[in-house]
């Protein structure tokens, strides 16, 4: 790749090196993707402060150029957060190459831009909907036990992970620059690895209808010795069957549309009702 | 009640920074009631509070359009009410979810005056000011850390009364019909999941999720881990398979 002509000029003090990455990576800006977040730009002031000292370095003898390559970068930005010092490796490349006035500016936004949808859709389902729901049930499990390791618990689960990506992708993203979009995507390994993920992720959704559904239905069925409630007789043809089943009904009125508030005060309605009369628990 | 009250909004504030260091989802129910049920002397409640809030807004992330309820002042002052007025897990719940909701109003309305600073963010970049963008990143983020300081301190200061009002009213089988609901709610958070990553050459993995859980009792990691392993082998992610992959439908497939 391109990057490697950098290393030849080793002992020029504003060379981008690993540790500038590195730290770059768990920066005020890279760590608090979130905290300036608007609906207007969303995380476009973050990203700018993350990958600004890099610029600076890039840029060290022309202000002017800098400042405008801040300004670049505080343009609409959002991402699944661990992702975002990837796309500011990728970003940081493609400067390099401005600077040597071998690409054309506005293809650095065009680039992130690009990246924004297919990153976000992978990362969700990495970090959201499947390892954040396996340390929510890891932690809520320990809670329930009454062991205060639960919440650690989660937060690790959910972190470590992130962490690391931060790291090893901001440096993957510098060493591989814009040829990253064009070679994933011609390999079809962006649609295997997120075909991968929804495998887990839809899994896991699948076990929790079973292990994290609670509510039964106690209603006594016979009488004397050979007395049983529904619960019991459901439990002995498929464990978790009720789980199951609300699952596609809220599946079912979230595809119609349904708002998810009106289905919040449904459940509360028909837990009232199905308390009043014993027939729910 | 005082330094209990500045306390509980401290919390709710720590909440919010947790978007300064990383997004930890420390703002969390089932992190944040713990520590308040550190400040009010309960630990085992919380726990069991914060486990059962945490179900409670599982769904409620925010991806794609829906803007979810503040689950962290919601999760904060549901467990705060619940432990200093004695009450059960039910009254959490049953108030969890109208403050969250209470709350995402108040914040949209001062969320309308952001894009002033974001603007301003945006002159300073121009001009090569790199402080200024600094100071325009703290100063959106601590609005968000004072406004929930504001609201739990004070709520939980003056409110406890009222609530405790609303909950005398409330019959008894009311609040278990809570406590029901709350049991139910979880399967709309896995629907909300479920809309987001069920394609339809999904589904059977999703039957086979459930069904190693139900029949087979493995819990909620080990599916997980065996998720990872079809997933691994499936795509030949490793590599060295020699084989042909099997076309993949794609788009067409996703509003199953």
């Amino acid at each position: 790749m391109t990057s490697k002509e950098t290393t030849a000029v080793a002992a020029d003090p504003n060379k981008i090196t690993k540790s500038d990455l590195i730290k770059a990576s768990v920066n005020t800006g890279a760590l608090g993707m979130e905290f300036s977040w608007t609906y207007y730009k969303q995380m476009n002031i973050a990203f700018c402060l993350m990958v600004a000292k890099l610029l600076k370095k890039i840029y060290h003898d022309r202000p002017e150029d800098y400042a405008e390559a801040l300004h670049r970068h505080s343009a609409f930005f959002n991402i699944t957060v661990q992702f975002a010092p990837f796309v500011g490796g990728i970003a940081v490349a493609m400067e390099e190459k401005v600077a040597r006035g071998e690409m054309d500016p506005e293809s650095v936004n065009d680039v992130k831009a690009a990246l924004m949808g297919p990153l976000s859709g992978i990362g969700d389902s990495i970090f959201l909907s499947t390892l954040r729901v396996i340390a929510a049930a890891v932690g809520i499990s320990l809670c329930q036990a009454g062991n205060a390791f639960g919440p650690i618990a989660f937060l690790l689960i959910y972190n470590i992970p992130g962490f690391w990506l931060r790291i090893w992708g901001i440096q993957k993203g510098y060493e591989l620059g814009v040829g990253f979009l064009e070679q994933a995507q011609r390999s079809g390994l962006m649609q295997k690895v997120m075909t991968a993920v929804g495998i887990v992720g839809v899994m896991v959704v699948g076990a929790m209808c079973k292990g994290m559904f609670w509510a039964s239905m106690p209603i006594p069925i016979g009488t004397g010795e050979s007395a049983q409630t529904l619960q019991d007789i459901l439990d002995g043809v498929m464990p978790g069957m009720l789980g199951l089943i609300s699952f596609w009904i809220y599946y079912y009125f979230l595809s119609k549309k349904v708002n998810p508030m009106v289905l919040i005060l449904f459940t509360m309605i028909i837990g009232i009702i199905g308390a009043f009369f014993g027939v729910l628990a | 009640m005082l330094v209990q009250a500045i306390l509980i909004g401290l919390i709710a504030a720590l909440g919010k920074f947790d978007f300064q260091v990383g997004t930890l989802y420390a703002f969390r129910p089932i992190v944040l009631c713990p520590l308040v049920g550190l400040v009010l002397g309960d630990l085992p409640t919380a726990l069991t509070i914060g486990a059962s809030l945490e179900l409670l807004f599982m769904g409620s992330i925010s991806i794609g359009a829906y803007v979810p309820p503040d689950e962290t002042i919601g999760g904060v002052l549901a467990c705060a009410f619940a432990i200093q007025l004695g009450q059960s897990t039910e009254a959490a719940i049953a108030l969890a979810m109208p403050i969250a909701t209470l709350v995402l109003a108040i914040k949209n309305i001062i969320n309308a005056v952001m894009p002033i600073f974001v603007d301003m963010a945006d002159k300073y970049a121009a001009k090569g000011n790199l402080k200024g963008i600094y100071g325009m990143h703290w100063i959106i983020g601590l609005v968000g850390m004072v406004n929930a300081f504001v609201i739990c301190s004070v709520s939980f200061y003056l409110g406890a009364d009222a609530v405790q009002g609303v909950l005398d009213w409330v019959p008894a089988f009311v609040l278990s019909g809570f406590g029901v609901a709350a049991n139910i709610l979880p399967a709309m958070g896995f629907a909300m999941l479920g809309r987001l990553v069920i394609t339809k050459q999904l589904v059977p993995y999703y039957f086979l999720g459930f069904l190693l859980c139900s029949y087979a009792g493995i819990p909620v990691l080990g599916v997980a881990l065996i998720a990872v392993i079809i997933g691994i082998t499936k795509f030949d992610l490793l590599g060295g398979g020699a084989h042909v992959e099997p076309a993949l439908e794609g788009d067409d497939d996703d509003d199953f």
